[in-house]
This record gives C-alpha cells, structure tokens and sequence, in this order.
C-alpha cells in the first residue's frame, strides 16, 4: 500500500532519464536548425571573393549593402505583400466557403475530399500547372481575360510587371484556400450548437451571430492557421521559382528567391545575409504572435 | 439545394486545374496549342507518356523523338520519401510520447524550439547545410537529402504523435507500470498499438511533406539526385507541354491516393495537431 500511495506519474516519468528519449530529437535540432544559424552568421560577415577563389573575412560589408540594395527592399516589398494579401484572401474566401459547406449532408463531404487533394500537389507542380494555363499565346487564363475584355489583346501576365505577381498569388490562392476551408471546417463543425440555437431564438441576425459568436469560438482554430499559412507564405520559393524565376526584371523576387539567387551568383555570403534577415524576421514576428494570439500546443 | 449547387461549382473551381493537367497530358500538340482552349473534345494520345518513360524506344525502335527516362526520377523521390518518414517516425515516437507524458523543466522552451524549427526559411538551412554536406561528401546523396527532410518532418511529427498519444488514457502507463513493467517496455508493447491509426497518418504525412519538398532538394541533390518538382521545374525548359503534363500526372497520383487514404486527419496534420476533425 505504502508503496502505491508514493507513486504518481509525473514523478516516474520526471525520472533524471530523459535524455535518451528526447537526445534523437535535440540532436537534430542542434545539427539541422543551430548550426546551420551560427554558419549564416558565420557566411554574412564573409565573402566569395573570385580574384582569390576564398571565403575571405569582410565585416559588416554585407549587413551594409543589404541595407542600400534596392532589390533587397523590392523582395522584402514583394514578400510582405505577397503574405499578407494572400493571407487575407484566403482567409476571406475560406470562411466563406466553410461556412457554405458547414453541413451534415454526405454531399459536402465529398466537397471536403475533393479540395485536399490540390493541398498535397507539389507546389512547384502546381506552378507548372499554371505555367500551362497563364502562357501568353495558348494559355487559358489570359485567353479568358482577353475574351472578356479585362486585359488588352497584346497584354501578357507573367511578363507583365504589375500582374506578374498576382500571376503567381493566383496559383497560392488557388493551392491553398482548400487549407483554410478545411481548417475552418473542422473548427465549425466542432462547436457546440446550444448558443446559437439560443442566438436564434433571442431574434439575432446571421452576421451578429458571426462576428458575436463564431468568430469568438474560433478564435484558436483561426490563429493556428494564421500562423501556420503565414509561415510558409513567408518562405515560399516553389511558386515564383517556376512561374517567372523573379522576373520581369526583379519584379516577383521573394526574399528566398533572391537570397537563392545570389547564392547561385556565388555571393555565397550574400546570399546567407539575405535568409539570415528572413529567418529572424520570421523567428520574432512567429514566436510574438504564437504568445500573443494565446496559441497552445 | 442552391448551397449545394453553390458549393460543387466552387469544387469545380479548385478541381479545375488538376482536370486540365490530367487531359493535357493526352493531347496531341495540335489541341494543347489551340485558341481557344479545347477542353473535352480532343483526340486521345498517349505519345506523351511513351515519350517521358521511354517506352516508345522500347517498343517501336524509333528514336525519332526526344526521350527522357524519368522512372528513376520517381525512385528518388520514393527512397528520400520512405527513407526520411522512416526516420521522423523513429525519432518522433520516443521524443512525442517523452513530451506527452512528462512534465520537465524546459518542456515549453522545447516546444517552442520545435515550432520555430517549423518557422525557418528552408533557403537558411539550405545554404549553410550546402557547405557543411560539401566538406562531408554529403551532397547529392540519398543519405544527405533523407536526413534534411528528417529535419523539415519532425515538429510536424513530434507534435502530432504527441496528440495522438495525449489521446492514449494515461490509465494503461500507471498500471503497466504498477505492474513492474519498463517504461519503454509500456511504449512498445502498449502505447504504439493504441497509437497504430496515429502513427500510419504521421508516416503518410511525412511521405507527401517529402515528396512536395523543392528548395532543399534542389540544393542539395545535384546531378545524380534529383526529385520529382526538380524535374519538373527543369522540364520548363523543355517546349513540350504534353510530356510535363504526362510526367506531373504520373506524380500526383500516388499522392492523391495515400491522402484520401488519411483524409479524416489530414487536418490535424496541417495544423500540427492542434484542431481535430
């Protein structure tokens, strides 16, 4: 007796041997996530430089020219756009489109199998889909907007420089809204419904509903897929690597593309200055909206 | 009724593109280059298919047409997927379960490491990781790009097995545990066979993260290696559309059958298991 009265759980668990289930994991950790940190700390206080075909020593030479590169701030433009309106267009289109098929009824079901599927197409697949569909001479989107007359007969999208890059929020947009649907989905179809059969009866309108109940009970299930889209829109490569590779001229280059694209140039510590700046924006902006937003995990 | 309609024409929307791809890839290049597009009515050509895995060689001698080989393409994509799920699932049961159930001091900051480990820019990891595997002849080997989708599958495995094992009543582990068993004796023996469906839905998981996975594998695969949205973002340099509409078809379907096999939970794996459907 005595000694089950000792026992409780956290306790055998909390034993001093921790380590071996946990090493697998910190090991990866440390090998894939900090090291790889300290080498691009490392790459951005250092230079390819051709003459000497070395790594030599530069101090703070690209910490300097990162913030007097006027591509530099393009791409930051071009991805702080890119995140935030598509963010906000699925996040609009997706709860209204998990509200249209919030439903018992079979049918929606089938709806909900239907649109997983473009979430697990390669994203860089999806881009070659695309690719086919907005080509300027044969493609069908611009053959689409020319028969209805919202672009001129000689108007290109992807070579276009204002609508290049909608050019390639169409394809995230089309990839991933499915990703908020069925998020939402899930997290309407897991309300409680006594509230708002008593909103109906106390005589509420449907969009007092909305904004006074649904969206309050989402709250968490909306933060977590903030969070996660915004994360790999942030770092999104795939999309603009396939459809213009940055072009027209330096009009869709993201931060990674262009950080990629230096690397490829061999201004291999520019190159790690760029996804250095990209990974801390991402880092604290992440990690603040994880604790504000109240997300648990 | 109207809700209905509403809601299968937006699904036609989404499905539209994939619909396009698939009949794409049986045109012959006088329908894919028609104004306007022809979407139903067209002659059906599997030339494309012959052509991409260079069957037609095999079966007509004639190398009149440019051939390209791609089976070993979709090989590499299936040993980096299946190595690397593998390896996240070794790695991700021992250190879910260990999160699941204990309580440790720096349970929150390992939490919170595994998330921004989720956050990186894959371009911050690829470039520095690039050197690293150069000096240890890592680059363009299996062994190289398994262990960096490892790296990118964990948080999404760690967490979800973690909630899959919060599910598992904590009840079996203190009587196994009264009852003289080890602790890794009650993982195996009683937690993964009540975690099965959990752990088969983290492994598919795993496999499509892998094979939909583009800028790592772009740098670290070279010549030998190179996986499935590799080669078809060089196949943009090709002009033929019917061959990289025949190629990406062949590569998605495996996918679309292994999520419709998941699809109850593929949202807790989007959403790190947090939000259950």
């Amino acid at each position: 007796m005595a000694a089950q009265k000792s026992y409780s759980l956290p306790s055998f668990m909390n034993s001093d041997s921790s380590l071996p289930w946990l090493l697998p994991l910190i090991t990866m950790l440390i090998v894939f996530a900090i090291i790889p940190f300290f080498y691009n700390i490392y790459l951005s206080f250092h230079e390819f430089v051709p003459a000497k075909r070395a790594l030599l020593f530069v101090g703070w030479d690209n910490w300097i020219r990162l913030f007097t590169d006027g591509v530099f701030w393009g791409s930051l433009k071009v991805s702080l756009y890119y995140t935030f309106m598509c963010l906000l267009i699925q996040l609009v289109l997706g709860m209204g489109i998990a509200l249209l098929i919030d439903s018992d009824d079979p049918g929606f079901g089938i709806i909900r199998s239907i649109l997983t599927l473009t979430l697990v197409i390669p994203p860089a697949i999806a881009g070659m889909i695309f690719l086919i569909m907005e080509d300027a001479n044969y493609g069908l989107i611009p053959w689409l907007l020319k028969s209805v007359g919202l672009i001129g007969p000689e108007d290109t999208i992807l070579a276009d420089p204002t609508l290049a890059l909608w050019g390639v929020m169409i394809v995230d947009i089309w990839q991933w809204t499915p990703f908020m649907v069925l998020i939402l989905v899930a997290g309407l179809r897991s309300l409680p419904s006594e509230p708002f059969e008593s909103a109906v009866i106390d005589g509420a309108r449907p969009f007092q509903v909305f904004r006074r109940l649904t969206l309050p009970m989402l709250h968490k299930v909306i933060a977590v897929a903030i969070l996660i889209r915004g994360i790999d829109l942030w770092r999104m490569v795939d999309y603009v690597f396939v459809l213009t590779s940055g072009g027209p001229g330096t009009a869709t280059y993201t931060l990674s593309l262009y950080s990629w694209q230096r690397f490829t140039f061999v201004q291999w510590g520019y190159g790690a200055t760029i996804s250095l700046f990209s990974l801390i924006v991402i880092l604290i902006v992440g990690n603040a909206f994880i604790h504000f937003a109240k997300v648990k995990w | 009724m109207i809700r209905k309609i509403l809601a299968f024409s937006i699904a036609l929307i989404f499905i539209f593109p994939i619909f396009f791809l698939i009949t794409s890839s049986f045109k012959n290049n006088i329908d894919l280059f028609s104004i306007p597009p022809k979407l139903f009515l067209f002659d059906i050509d599997f030339s494309a298919y012959e052509r991409v895995f260079g069957f037609s060689k095999l079966l007509k001698f004639d190398p009149s047409y440019g051939e390209l080989y791609l089976t070993s393409r979709i090989l590499d994509s299936l040993i980096v997927g299946i190595g690397s799920s593998s390896l996240t699932l070794i790695i991700g049961i021992y250190a879910g379960y260990y999160i699941s159930r204990a309580n440790f001091k720096y349970k929150n900051f390992l939490i919170m490491s595994i998330l921004s480990a989720r956050m990186m820019p894959l371009i911050s990891i690829a470039i520095p990781l690039y050197f690293v595997y150069e000096k240890i002849n890592l680059l363009d080997t299996y062994v190289g790009l398994i262990l960096i989708h490892t790296f990118i599958n964990l948080p999404l495995a760690v967490l979800l097995l973690k909630s899959f094992f919060d599910e598992v009543p904590k009840q079996i582990d203190e009587n196994a545990f009264i009852d003289g068993a080890s602790k890794i004796k009650i993982l195996h023996k009683l937690i993964i066979p009540c975690a099965k469906g959990g752990i088969a839905v983290t492994f598919i998981l795993s496999i499509i993260f892998s094979w939909t996975e583009f800028i790592c594998a772009l740098m670290i695969g070279q010549m030998k290696i190179k996986t499935i949205p590799i080669q078809a973002s060089i196949m943009k340099t090709i002009p033929s559309w019917d061959m990289m509409a025949a190629f990406t078809t062949i590569s998605i379907i495996p996918v679309f059958i292994m999520i419709l096999a998941v699809r109850k939970h593929f949202v807790r794996g989007l959403t790190l298991g947090t939000v259950k459907e």
